[in-house]
């Protein structure tokens, strides 16, 4: 058949491939693309035929993947790609698909698939395309991810070192990362509260934003410490001899 | 039964249900996919993203077609339910895994902090 549109010609990764597989057939929805490489790289994953096109996969596009040995589903054994996104097919010169014809399911509409199969002529390289591209995958974690708890950015939380220094008080932010997550607006009151805090008898955290019972007890008496003296600043009609 | 290597990992797992998943290692257990197909298999590994890896899997597509997949990986992103099986007891698989990062967090014997084990030699 003729060329696929979405067949590009381009170099072969040169850096992080994790496995290299030659002498592997593509098939798209049921279609055979050639036979060519996959190169199952940090950073994508491609093939490419042996005449130089071939086309990439983004991992984070990559719903699943899988080894798949089950002859009646499928007749050779292969790594099987599903992929959130929709691959443009041969214009249909030679009348409709029939086989394998998942892209134009009404249902897709929301959500595009497409199913990737890759065969090796070697069976037993299965296991380590597999394997490779689970860690592949893995470096890609999903950027979507709706829960913020998992907002790990900047210096890795060294959670050891935090609870071996905060004792049994629970916390989840260093405090540079606590830091990093303030607005201009954040940062003005955190200085502010830390100033208070120095101040305060109760010196025993230093991460501003954990309240324990002192420092919930100072506020409540209306602003004025009995403990300690009130930090200049606080207010500013407010008059402080420290 | 493992526990990450990974500092991040055993915190986002620390704090998020993922740990009960985690606890699931060696169940046949089905996953619900985004896409409404279904995974029955045995699990291998679950990561702090949701990452699961299963083996000896009966694949439902979406269309209904049942197929045996040796080994599958899904990404975290794409689980819509995982069918906790019955003969788990939830809260034990949760205290467990607990232990297990706490058991890797402090093993070497620091001189602060909680040890779940006597130091074994002097320094």
């Amino acid at each position: 058949g003729g060329a696929m549109s979405f067949l590009k010609r381009f170099p072969p990764p040169a850096e992080g491939v994790r496995h290299q597989q030659p002498d592997t057939e593509a098939v798209l929805a049921g279609r055979t693309l050639g036979a060519g490489t996959l190169y199952i790289a940090e950073s994508r994953l491609s093939w490419l035929e042996n005449s130089g096109v071939g086309f990439s996969l983004d991992y984070p596009t990559i719903s699943l993947h899988a080894v798949s040995r089950d002859l009646n589903a499928y007749p050779w054994e292969h790594l099987y790609v599903m992929v959130n996104a929709k691959f443009e097919e041969e214009e249909t010169k030679e009348g409709p698909m029939a086989e394998g014809e998942e892209e134009e399911d009404s249902d897709d509409d929301v959500e595009p698939i497409a199913e990737f199969r890759f065969v090796p002529s070697d069976k037993s390289a299965l296991e380590a395309m597999f394997s490779a591209m689970c860690e592949c995958q893995a470096l890609h974690p999903d950027p979507d991810d709706e829960d913020s708890d998992n907002d790990y950015e900047g210096e890795e939380y060294d959670v050891e070192a935090h609870e071996l220094e905060q004792g049994d008080i629970p916390t989840f932010y260093t405090y540079e990362e606590g830091l990093s997550h303030l607005t201009a607006e954040g940062q003005a009151t955190l200085e502010r509260l830390e100033g208070m805090l120095a101040q305060s008898v109760s010196s025993q955290y230093n991460m501003a934003g954990v309240r324990t019972e002192d420092s919930i007890r100072e506020f409540e008496d209306g602003m004025e410490v009995d403990i300690a003296p009130v930090v200049a600043g606080q207010f500013e009609d407010a008059e402080v001899d420290h | 039964m493992e526990v990450s290597h990974s500092v991040k990992e055993r915190t986002i797992a620390e704090n998020s249900l993922v740990i009960l998943l985690q606890g699931l290692h060696g169940h046949v257990t089905t996953v619900d996919l985004r896409d409404e197909s279904t995974a029955t298999g045995r699990v291998t590994n679950v990561d702090a993203f949701m990452n699961m890896r299963l083996a000896e899997v009966t694949f439902t597509d979406r269309r209904g077609a049942v197929s045996r997949l040796d080994e599958l990986f899904v990404t975290g992103r794409n689980v819509r339910y995982v069918h906790i099986p019955d003969e788990v007891d939830i809260r034990a698989t949760i205290e467990r895994q607990l232990q297990a990062i706490h058991r890797v967090r402090y093993f070497g014997g620091r001189d602060k902090g909680r040890k779940e084990f006597p130091r074994a030699k002097h320094k």
